[in-house]
């Protein structure tokens, strides 16, 4: 009798083992890092307090507002988005330190918009990213180093490099201002070599040139690059640098009653920072910039329409700038290569799906996306704008002029590549 | 940028930890059976090896078989006169050292539970691990004479003694049964780089009359070692005089004989140069190379963040690295026969390509690290004695093959011991575990081998500078976790020796839910199979 239950138990064992691969078999598997059935982990570094957070600091809850949005419209294969955001203060060290936080304690899936060329240089290097093989996507940097396949496999630009928008800058120099004497302010570190670097291949030669060190701006130091720039006659001033130096650099100039041409690079020129950080509005007045984006104001753009919108209702009290555009943008983008990934994603699934589909993803830049199984390229490419008596921003010459380039040699060229439509409603549905 | 004054010397600060040893009496000749005497249920014998080096064995009276033999770290090799920091008024000594420190609570809560401890002081100081290693193998062998119902001999040990343990590990699996290195050393000849280097860049930017290696033989050597002693520790008291009294822009010292251009660039600047060339870390025991005093205007702030706070970690540890370089060489150069030290191919340029990246604001930039870089790239190097080198690097070295389960655990701010110390050994063994795993795959097998190595890691908070009320930086408090050379609690030394006496009776690691447990509740231990330390610059880090 004790053999035949010690049998039977045997037997039963058996059969709840049997069915239970069965049903192990039939379920999805979720065995990814920050996947869970009803979840999936994000996490990003950014500077959320300090000299370096204006604007900065607005891009986590703009990417998390575009979330919410997606979540209360059934995320993303059922599971809903989390962002987790930790300021690094623009500190290297502390970028390290925080995203060691987000991978081991926290377990995300992936980064997301990771901000700052020396933080993800030291997060990269130090918290092994290529080697975990945790996808480090759309960084808010323009560094070219980054697009480098072979050393940075799992990451993905989304900006164009500092070196494409040199050598688009040195493109409208020619062509716009031929023959005044040109200066430039510029951080003297891996943002200035693209810049520099990029220039220098254009043949840009600049009478006045002014690096400066990050980390070092402040009026006291705005004073000396005015000092020097006016001294030099500099009569159109390209600035190559972040939005805590654009500030000081106008506002002294201002002051001073110094007043060339600006041509204010890409990071440093959202106009409602700069305001809020004491520029007038009058000094902004005839700036040029580079954009790659519509202006946050043109309503009649139907990406900006959906994000204000989303903004209005999920990032409550927040003013719509370039900083808020680009986090819902890198969400929307986010939650294309999230669906791309399939229905249980994977990390290998998810940076495989943006190589091959990466390329098409709707985007609210008008240049094209580089992506692809030996690209980690991001847009490629700006038009010229200037900035209205409201601060507003406005194509230069009336109508987008887009030029796209790469970080190389080659050559800049006028594109006529028709971005993507926005998906409906802003909600994915590409697979 | 406001002036600030250190609440503490950094300078005073520095290794004295290294010093620490038990002061016992002990035979002074070789004898074959060691003295013993019993007291409170331990008996605790003394004798010496047939090397003369002295030995402690301390056993209780419920031993359980097994013995934990202690190797202790690097102790210089010859007196250090008064009034030189830190180490003045060592004399060389040979005490044994039965667990780490001779602590008394580790080696109670050892006793308590049954276990057995011992240590030998070795017969020789400074870089001693070729005769270390023959030493502990007697040692054993002694044990087991005197208590033959030993069954399992733990082996650990700090620093150099790291270094010892880990070669007797792979050497002989058959007297060890498991094995922890604690902030190991890793083989000679790229721990000798980082001494060279960090030498060489105080002599070339701060004081060209330090010697920095190539010391003479016989007496007047050891008065030049001395001698660079004093001038790298005035060179280290005048940057630290020099930042205190202008942090952005902290003077030369007067001994720097750089050109005048090169001072144009800040010399706070040099030291992280110094420190990133070298491969020591950027965090110290009291910089974190993140914070900024609260209270000051934000710009401020971040340049204290981005380029002070660092500039102040690399000085702290260079205090700490520099002192215990100068030693090393001069023992080093002394076996070897001549100067182990040459960078005459030495790219410094390409050594700190990555790191001039994220350390741009604390170097001063492009042009500071261009006009830093290129000062190194036109004075002359350090020309080493070829003979010397090939000698140095005929001493043993570790190879990472280890059959036996062996524990690594190392602070990741270490500035003696960097943490690439460490990982040198675990790509050593993932290479011979793959290896492993070839061979069995080759011969249709499908079963893993077993992981023999677990490498633990202390890893500083994020944030942990303290400042004075007055905002300045506050030395006075402990070194944090994951800083200072072989910076450990209690605690954890504790849970290691816990993982080792399961690895020892089981021949496995602990794993899983209880690993993780048990190094959560010793604290500041992180287990990351992910984690990749820097590697040292040898390597290529």
């Amino acid at each position: 009798m004790i053999r035949k239950t010690r049998r039977r138990g045997t037997w039963l064992a058996a059969t709840v083992l049997a069915a239970g691969s069965l049903i192990a078999t039939a379920l999805p598997a979720y065995a990814e890092t920050g996947v869970t059935r009803g979840e999936i982990k994000l996490g990003i570094t950014l500077p959320l307090t300090g000299a370096a957070s204006p604007g900065y600091n607005k891009i986590g809850n703009a990417m998390n507002a575009y979330f919410k949005y997606v979540n209360e419209n059934g995320g993303v294969y059922g599971r809903k988005i989390t962002l987790i955001q930790k300021n690094d203060e623009y500190s290297p060290q502390l970028s390290i330190a925080k995203t060691n936080e987000l991978i081991l304690k926290d377990k995300v899936f992936a980064l997301v918009g990771p901000l700052g060329t020396a933080n993800f240089t030291a997060v990269h290097k130090s918290v092994g990213l290529a080697k975990r093989g945790v996808p480090s996507l759309f960084l808010n940097t323009g560094f070219s180093g980054f697009a480098k396949k072979t050393s940075y496999p799992a990451s993905f630009m989304i900006l164009p490099s500092y070196a494409m928008e040199a050598k688009i800058i040195a493109q409208f120099l020619k062509e716009n201002h031929a023959g005044k004497k040109l200066g430039i302010v510029y951080q003297n570190d891996e943002f200035g070599i693209d810049g520099m670097g990029a220039f220098k291949a254009a043949g840009t030669k600049f009478d006045v040139t002014v690096p400066y060190t990050s980390g070092s701006q402040s009026a006291a130091t705005a004073q000396t690059w005015v000092s020097q720039l006016a001294a030099g006659g500099a009569q159109v001033v390209v600035f190559f640098g972040v939005t805590s130096a654009t500030a000081p650099l106008l506002a002294v100039s201002a002051a001073a009653k110094y007043a060339p041409q600006w041509i204010l690079g890409s990071v440093g020129s959202d106009p409602l920072t700069l305001r809020a950080l004491g520029v007038p509005v009058a000094v902004l007045n005839g700036a040029q910039t580079p954009a790659g984006n519509p202006s946050p104001n043109d309503t009649s753009d139907e990406y900006i329409k959906q994000f204000q919108e989303i903004n209005t209702k999920y990032n409550t009290g927040t003013a719509f700038d370039d900083y808020v555009l680009q986090g819902m943008n890198i969400g929307l983008m986010t939650v294309q290569g999230l669906r791309a990934a399939g229905s249980n994603p994977t990390r290998k699934g998810l940076i495989s799906a943006i190589e091959t589909k990466g390329s098409s993803f709707a985007s609210v830049a008008y240049s094209p996306l580089g992506y692809s199984k030996t690209s980690n390229v991001g847009h490629t490419g700006y038009y010229m704008a200037v900035m209205d008596a409201n601060g507003d921003r406005k194509p230069f010459g009336g109508t987008v002029k887009l030029y796209t380039t790469d970080s190389g040699s080659g050559p800049v060229v006028l594109s006529t590549f028709k971005r993507p439509a926005m998906p409906a409603k802003g909600l994915p549905s590409n697979s | 940028m406001k002036n600030f004054k250190f609440k503490r010397s950094l300078t005073l600060i520095a290794v004295s930890s290294l010093l620490s040893i038990t002061v016992v009496s002990i035979p002074t000749v070789a004898q074959a059976a060691p003295a013993c005497t019993t007291a409170n249920y331990v008996t605790t014998c003394l004798g010496a090896t047939t090397d003369t080096a002295p030995y402690m064995l301390m056993t209780p009276a419920n031993f359980n078989g097994t013995v934990y033999l202690y190797s202790h770290g690097y102790r210089p090799n010859v007196p250090i006169p008064l009034g030189i920091p830190a180490y003045g008024g060592y004399t060389v000594t040979n005490t044994p050292e039965p667990a780490p420190g001779g602590n008394p609570q580790i080696i109670g809560a050892l006793l308590a539970k049954g276990f057995a401890v011992m240590g030998s002081g070795f017969a020789r100081q400074g870089w001693n691990a070729d005769s270390a290693i023959k030493t502990n193998v007697e040692l054993i062998d002694v044990f087991k004479k005197q208590y033959p119902k030993t069954t399992k001999v733990i082996a650990w040990g700090d620093s150099l003694g790291g270094f010892i343990t880990q070669a007797l590990a792979e050497k002989y699996p058959n007297l060890i049964s498991a094995s922890a290195s604690f902030c190991m050393a890793s083989d000679i000849t790229p721990l000798m780089t980082v001494a060279g280097d960090a030498l060489w860049g105080i002599k070339t930017f701060f004081d060209s009359t330090i010697k920095g290696g190539n010391y003479a033989a016989g007496p007047a050597g050891y008065a030049e070692s001395m001698g660079d002693l004093v001038k790298v520790f005035t060179a280290i008291g005048a940057m630290q005089a020099a930042i205190v009294a202008n942090p952005a822009a902290p003077a030369w010292p007067a001994t720097s004989t750089v050109p005048a251009a090169l001072k144009a660039v800040p010399s706070r600047s040099a030291l992280v140069l110094i420190a990133l060339m070298s491969g020591i870390p950027m965090q110290s025991a009291h910089f974190d190379s993140t914070s900024a005093p609260a209270g000051i205007p934000a710009a401020s702030a971040l340049s204290f963040q981005l380029a002070i706070n660092p500039a102040l970690a690399a000085l702290e540890n260079l205090a700490n690295a520099a002192a215990l370089g100068v030693l090393a060489t001069h023992d080093l150069e002394l076996q070897a026969g001549g100067a182990v030290f040459d960078n005459t191919a030495t790219d410094y340029a390409a050594r700190v390509s990555d790191e001039q990246f994220i350390w741009s604001s604390a170097l001063s930039g492009n042009a500071g690290i261009g006009a830093l870089l290129g000062y190194l790239a036109v004075v002359p190097r350090a020309k080493g004695n070829p003979a010397a080198i090939a000698k140095m690097a005929s001493l043993t070295t570790h190879t990472g093959k280890v059959d036996i389960p062996t524990i690594l655990f190392t602070g990741t701010a270490d500035p003696v011991t960097a943490p690439g110390n460490q990982q040198s050994v675990v790509d050593k063994y993932a290479a011979y575990y793959a290896e492993k795993w070839e061979a069995v795959k080759k011969a249709k097998g499908y079963k893993r081998p077993a992981n023999n190595q677990l490498a633990l890691w202390s890893i500083p908070p994020a944030k942990y500078t303290k400042f004075t009320a007055a905002g300045s930086p506050d030395t006075s408090v402990a070194a944090a976790p994951g800083t200072n050379h072989c910076n450990f609690t209690v605690a954890q030394r504790l849970a290691i020796a816990e993982l080792l006496a399961y690895a020892s009776l089981t021949g496995k690691h602990l794993s899983g839910g209880p690993l993780l447990t048990k190094i959560r509740k010793a604290g500041n231990m992180t287990y990351d199979r992910g984690y990749n330390a820097p590697k040292m610059k040898y390597y290529g880090g």
